[in-house]
């Protein structure tokens, strides 16, 4: 009995078990609904039993359970009407039905052998068809299976196993169920299979993990899989972030690109666009053109009416045309000169009648006239305008067409209103232009003549009133003197030059020819008639002591002046006079003889024994024109015997020095000290020092009485200064100290550092090192080159200037596409020219790199 | 004596025409130009005060709505356009060059409170508390509609019926596909009624979801439950969830850095987060004194704004901690949605005051058409401005903002507060065992975990 029954349970599971895998999953409730119906007598336990297979996890192996001895059963008085109903189902029939289910057959054969039991079960399984949607199949089974036999008071499950699991024995096998399967067509293949499986233990699948960990575990992986798509992203990014200058305006889509693009836009709108447009894309013009073309001649036929039209019109224009001619040549022919006079005077009536007017007539003389006059005065147009001047002096006019057709133009405006000039005034002005034309002539020779005596007279008016202010600035004390000095220098310079002029007058134009010629050697001669003396002055000055130099002038000027005073004429300056007679006597030879003068005052200078370079030099300028005067004058004994004297008074100067240095040769420290033996440097800088120091660390004061403050008593007095004071003052000393301790230049003895604070350079300076910095030779570095376009050449102004971001307004800016980027290739990309603004931002983005990386 | 002279070819240095650059030799021997430090630094003053002088951020606002602004979206293909829904169901697509509404959408009941475009700005998407996601075809820009300015009405193109209300929406990059966030996440594509795909997590609901523009198929949402979570939508479940102190309002991705985004938090700062590291944010935006409720980063990724509940607009750099611009007006009310315009250039606000405005996002900067010196100059400025901003009073000038009484109050008040805290951290370390009292660093402070 109890192995039927065992065998009637087992059937009913699988059965369940099939069903399970056929049919749709089905929510507890409506199962509950379902076992209700089922089982109407017996619901508080089977609802259990129905929940518990329902269950997903519940474990697959279902654990019989021998069935309670029914003695006990009993005892509730529930199985009352089970005794009555003692049914069991047939050994075969169980069987049939696991192999009919497993092999798919249909189990409807089944069906049909049970099938005469009960209506009721019809209609439940109407109502669970209807329920679930489900073919009445699945439940047939089910309903079936009703009447299986309960054998035990609790249903199998998870917490109720039966006795024989408890004990652990009587376990269900595969062997169990495969026992009576034996022989059957099938067996073979699934013993087979059962073994194969028994042996594969890694294909087992295990029960499904808690949900919760099942999420994790899936998150795991999903995002193993994002980070995955992130990091591909790192490289260009770190690349768009150490970049000096993101780009966003490379993409700029202009809309249309060539003309025909927007022609073909083109939609007529006014009314001769469409009337164009529809004879433009007629249908039969442009097919036509598509054809041979053959067809265009038919479309363009004229009506004969318009040809005849047409034909008249052209004749009538020639006809029109032919009398024209004829006419002006009949009136060409015609010679009478009064009727020609008659007819200009038409003409002239007719289009220049407003000149005609006396008027204005008068008034466009007027016009004329003052154009004249303005071009007379301004000369505007012949070349003496700003432009025009410079245009002529680049030479511009030559080389750009444009310019020289301009400046032709002015020339030809101008050339105009002078003709016309004189063409107005032709009668009446006639002799005076003659007369200037003469003098013009004339000019080239007598011009300097004439100049020359205009100067002189005005020379001799200046001579003559040399007045002094009497009121205002000028007739203060220093600024009188001032102007006296002044005035004598001019009246000198006057008198000289009235002296010249005189000079020329005598020697007559030729000279005067020659001498504005001079050049090389004569211009040095000519320019020392003035320059010599003051250049002799100075050089003295430099060479020797003040009072050399003193003595030199007058001996100079008697020099000069004495041939002068043989020679008996009126001149002062002798030099020039020399200068001025030498040219006089002869030009050609006047160089050769200047030449051995110098020769000639060289030899001279060595037989007077003189071996020194300078005073050799020296008197080279000095006295190289006295020669000169000498050969000429013949009075060479007399100057000689001066220059000598001269000569030697300078030697004698230079002498007496060098003799001392060459006879005492001193010890090197000594001539520093005989050098320097007026100042003190040492106890200057210590002094400095102390005064800076004062500056910068003040010392403190001492505390002292003042007198009627805390010293009228006799106590008071033998007090002294109270203690408060003195405690004070040595805070303050202490500090004082200290400060001077702390200094940079405390230790050093020669040196001061000044530590005072420039308030106007504080301002360039940062209290700490800036954020993307990490060293400050880095940022000072970084700061110390200028960017402006004042300092740079404009070729990397842009580049030093140039933002982080460079957009444009209006670009729509896409958002980053993926591209591969080399990590290699960064070094690359980077501008050499760039190197000073990218070292700082390489820094920051690599800091940034950094954050990002953590 | 020697003279020098300066020899100088007529063919060099004359012009052809007058209005010909004249040419101009430098010796750009430094040391003979010692003070070019100190005329440096005074130009970099000078530019810093011009700045300020110039600043004039405010371009205009925009009016039209009955109803506080809940959403925008700007066009991702066109410039000009941007669209605006309001809590009373409105949406309306301006024209920011004339400031004018183009068309209007109706038909969504109760507010509308997600709005997106489509990459190729043909499709409009809007979702909002009625359940309901209504898909609409933006009528294209042409000259004519400028013109016009008479506000047409659109039909939606498809209406899809949702179980629950729904908070956010936004569209993937360059895909057919946009996500709504209600009660739960999901994913539609354009042409089917039912979404295609939804995730699930928590009893919170979803406020906000922004889907990476670098990596189309990467989304990031923020829920109730302080969470902030990153979606594979091609996976089953979420990737990453990071647990905050407070709510996130909104999420914004980097468009050049695809694996970073940030969050703005309810706490009144902003996140910066590597979506590949979220123990700690990578860098922690503060100045705003009330909750963030929007925020959207500039499309070159160097900047994002933000949009507050107190009453004002922020620009951030993505790296930096502290907002370099602050914009308030005095009818400017809380601030519900903020868009930085496709070119980078304009910064739009939607608040409460029924009003979108235009906000130039440099506050200085010249607008229209820029000779070439006149840029060159302006560079010239920003880059000396950039070198020396770093001394005191150039600082100073920079940095100053007027900030509105009530801000400027609860910032002082807020510091007060923090200051003391610190102090009171700094005094509990010092008073304790070494090592058993940490501070924590501000980057992981509000973070509670990462869920694994």
């Amino acid at each position: 009995m109890g192995g039927l029954k065992r065998k009637s349970s087992s059937s009913a599971k699988t059965l369940a078990k099939s069903k399970k895998k056929k049919g749709p999953h089905l929510p507890n409730s409506i199962l509950k609904v379902i076992a209700n119906q089922k089982r109407p007598l017996n619901s508080d336990e089977e609802d259990d039993d129905v929940i518990g297979s329902d269950d997903e996890h519940g474990g697959d192996l279902y654990e019989y359970e021998e069935g309670v001895p029914e003695e006990e059963s009993r005892k509730n008085n529930r199985y009352d009407r089970h005794d009555n109903y003692d049914y069991e189902l047939p050994e075969d029939f169980e069987d049939e039905n696991v192999e009919s289910e497993d092999d798919d057959d249909g189990g409807n054969t089944d069906n049909d052998e049970a099938e005469g039991d009960d209506d009721d079960d019809d209609r439940h399984t109407r109502m669970l068809q209807s329920l679930t949607g489900m073919p009445s199949a699945a439940f047939e089974g089910e309903s079936k299976s009703k009447p299986v036999l309960f054998t035990e008071a609790y249903p199998e499950g998870e917490f109720n196993p039966t006795r024989d699991v408890l004990e652990g024995k009587n376990v269900l096998t595969e062997e169990d169920f495969l026992a009576p399967l034996e022989g059957t067509p099938g067996y073979q293949k699934t013993s087979k299979q059962i073994a194969r499986m028994r042996k594969d233990t890694k294909h087992v699948v295990h029960a499904p993990l808690p949900k919760p960990q099942r999420e994790r575990l899936e998150r795991k992986a999903v995002i193993g899989l994002v980070d995955e798509e992130f990091s591909k992203w790192v490289h260009l990014v770190k690349k768009n972030r150490e970049a000096p200058t993101v780009y966003f305006n490379q993409d700029v889509d202009l809309g249309y690109s060539t003309v025909g693009a927007i022609a073909s836009e083109f939609q007529p709108r006014t009314e001769f666009e469409k009337k164009m447009a529809s004879v433009l894309n007629d249908s039969e013009v442009s097919e036509a053109h598509r054809d041979d073309g053959a067809r265009l001649l038919e479309l363009n036929e004229v009506s004969m009416e318009d040809h005849i039209k047409d034909r008249n019109h052209i004749a009538k224009m020639r006809s029109l045309l032919f009398r024209h001619e004829l006419k002006s040549k009949r009136i060409k022919k015609i010679k009478s000169k009064t009727y020609h006079r008659l007819k200009n005077k038409d003409l002239k009536n007719s289009s220049l009648g407003a000149l005609m007017d006396p008027e204005m007539a008068k008034e466009e003389a007027m016009r004329q006239e003052a154009k004249r006059v303005e071009e007379r005065m301004t000369l505007k147009h012949k070349n003496t305008g700003k432009w025009a001047k410079r245009m002529l002096s680049r030479g511009l006019n030559v080389k750009y067409d444009g310019t020289k057709a301009a400046i032709a133009e002015q020339l030809q405006m101008n050339a105009n209103l002078s003709r016309k000039m004189n063409s107005m005034r032709d009668g009446s002005s006639s002799d005076e232009s003659d007369d200037e034309e003469e003098l013009n002539d004339g000019s080239d020779e007598d011009t300097p003549s004439r100049l020359i005596a205009k100067a002189k007279e005005k020379t001799l008016k200046a001579l003559e009133d040399d007045e002094v202010p009497n009121a205002g600035l000028m007739s203060l004390p220093f600024m009188a003197r001032a102007m006296k000095k002044k005035n004598e220098e001019a009246n000198e310079e006057a008198k000289r030059a009235l002296e010249e002029y005189e000079e020329w007058e005598n020697s007559g134009g030729e000279n005067s020819k020659k001498t504005v010629n001079v050049s090389g050697r004569r211009v040095f001669g000519a320019t020392a008639k003035v320059e010599a003396p003051k250049e002799s002055r100075k050089d003295s000055d430099n060479f020797y002591d003040d009072s050399d130099g003193d003595n030199d002038m007058p001996g100079i000027e008697d020099n000069n002046i004495e041939p002068v005073r043989d020679n008996a004429s009126p001149a002062r300056n002798t030099i020039t006079d020399t200068e001025f007679d030498d040219d006089v006597a002869g030009n050609p030879a006047s160089k050769t003889t200047f030449d051995v003068a110098m020769f000639a005052s060289g030899s001279w200078k060595k037989m007077t024994g003189s071996k020194n370079t300078e005073s050799k030099k020296a008197s080279k300028k000095t006295h190289a024109p006295i020669p000169q005067a000498q050969d000429k004058k013949g009075s060479r004994d007399e100057e000689s015997e001066d220059s000598e004297s001269e000569a030697e008074e300078m030697v004698d100067g230079i002498l007496t020095s060098a003799s001392k240095e060459t006879f005492e040769v001193p010890s090197q420290a000594e001539l520093i000290n005989r050098a320097f033996a007026g100042d003190d440097v040492l106890d200057e800088f210590e002094k400095d020092k102390e005064e800076v120091l004062n500056q910068e660390v003040p010392k403190p004061e001492k505390p002292v009485l003042v007198p009627g403050w805390g010293n009228w008593t006799d106590i008071q007095r033998k007090r002294g200064i109270s203690k408060q004071m003195v405690q004070k003052h040595e805070a303050e000393k202490k500090e004082w100290e200290q400060g001077l301790k702390t200094r940079k230049d405390a230790r050093l003895k020669h040196v001061i550092i000044s530590e005072k604070v420039d308030k106007k350079a504080e301002k360039l300076h940062t209290t700490t090192l800036p954020f993307p910095y990490t060293s400050k030779e880095v940022f000072e570095h970084s700061m110390r080159m200028p960017i402006g376009p004042e300092f740079n050449p404009s070729t990397i102004v842009g580049e030093l200037n140039r933002p982080e971001v460079v957009k444009k307004t209006g670009v729509i800016i896409k958002p980053v596409k993926f591209e591969e980027v080399n990590p290699n290739d960064e070094v690359d990309d980077e501008h050499p020219r760039n190197h000073q603004k990218q070292k700082p931002k390489k820094k920051t983005s690599r800091r940034q790199g950094k954050v990002k990386s953590k | 004596m020697r003279i020098k002279t300066i020899s100088r070819s007529v063919d060099e240095f004359t012009r052809e025409r007058s209005q010909d650059l004249q040419r101009v030799f430098h010796n750009f021997d430094p040391s003979l130009r010692p003070m070019e430090k100190a005329v440096e630094y005074q130009r970099a003053l000078t530019a810093a005060k011009l700045e300020k002088i110039f600043a004039r951020p405010f371009v205009g606002a925009m009016d039209g709505h009955r109803d506080g602004i809940s959403c925008m979206a700007k066009n991702p293909n066109y410039l000009k356009g941007i669209f605006s829904a309001s809590m009373d169901g409105d949406i309306r697509l301006w024209d920011i060059a004339t400031r004018r509404t183009v068309c209007q959408f109706p038909g969504h009941r109760g507010a509308v409170r997600g709005l997106t475009v489509s990459t190729d700005g043909n499709v409009l998407v809007s979702c909002g508390t009625d359940c309901n996601v209504r898909l609409w075809s933006v009528p294209r820009p042409s000259l004519e509609d400028s013109d016009l300015s008479s506000e047409k009405s659109i039909e939606p193109s498809a209406v899809y019926t949702c179980k629950n209300a729904l908070l956010a929406v936004d569209h993937q990059f360059e895909g057919d596909l946009f996500a709504t966030a209600g009660a739960q996440l999901d994913i539609w594509n354009h042409n089917r009624s039912q979404p295609v795909q939804s995730f699930t997590s928590g009893s919170h609901s979803v406020i906000s979801v922004r889907f990476n523009p670098g990596e189309p198929d990467i989304l990031a949402t923020s829920s109730g439950d302080n969470h902030i979570s990153i979606y594979d939508i091609r996976m089953s479940s979420a990737a990453r969830k990071i647990l905050m102190r407070t709510k996130t309002n909104s999420i914004a991705w980097n468009p050049m850095e695809p694996m970073n985004f940030t969050a703005a938090n309810e706490d009144g700062n902003c996140y910066s987060f590597d979506g590949r590291k979220n123990e700690e944010a990578k860098c922690v935006h503060k100045d705003h004194v009330s909750a963030v409720m929007d925020i959207d980063f500039s499309p070159t990724g160097r900047e994002f704004v933000t949009g507050s509940y107190d009453r004002s607009v922020r620009i951030f750099p993505y790296n930096g901690g502290h907002s370099r611009e602050i914009y308030h007006t005095k009818r400017m009310q809380r601030v519900f949605c903020v868009k930085y315009s496709s070119d980078a250039t304009y910064v739009i606000s939607g608040s409460d005051d029924t009003n979108l405005r235009l906000w130039k996002a440099k506050a200085s900067e010249q607008l229209g058409v820029i000779l070439p010196r006149e840029q060159k100059k302006h560079e010239y400025n920003e880059a000396v401005k950039n070198r020396y901003k770093h001394l005191p009073e150039i600082k100073r000038i920079v940095r100053h903002r007027h900030l509105p009484k009530p801000i400027y109050k609860a910032k002082a008040e807020s510091r007060a507060m923090n200051d003391a805290k610190r102090r009171k951290d700094e005094r509990r370390k010092a008073h304790s065992a070494p090592g058993t009292v940490v501070t924590e660093s501000h980057r992981t402070r509000r973070i509670i975990k990462e869920v694994e």
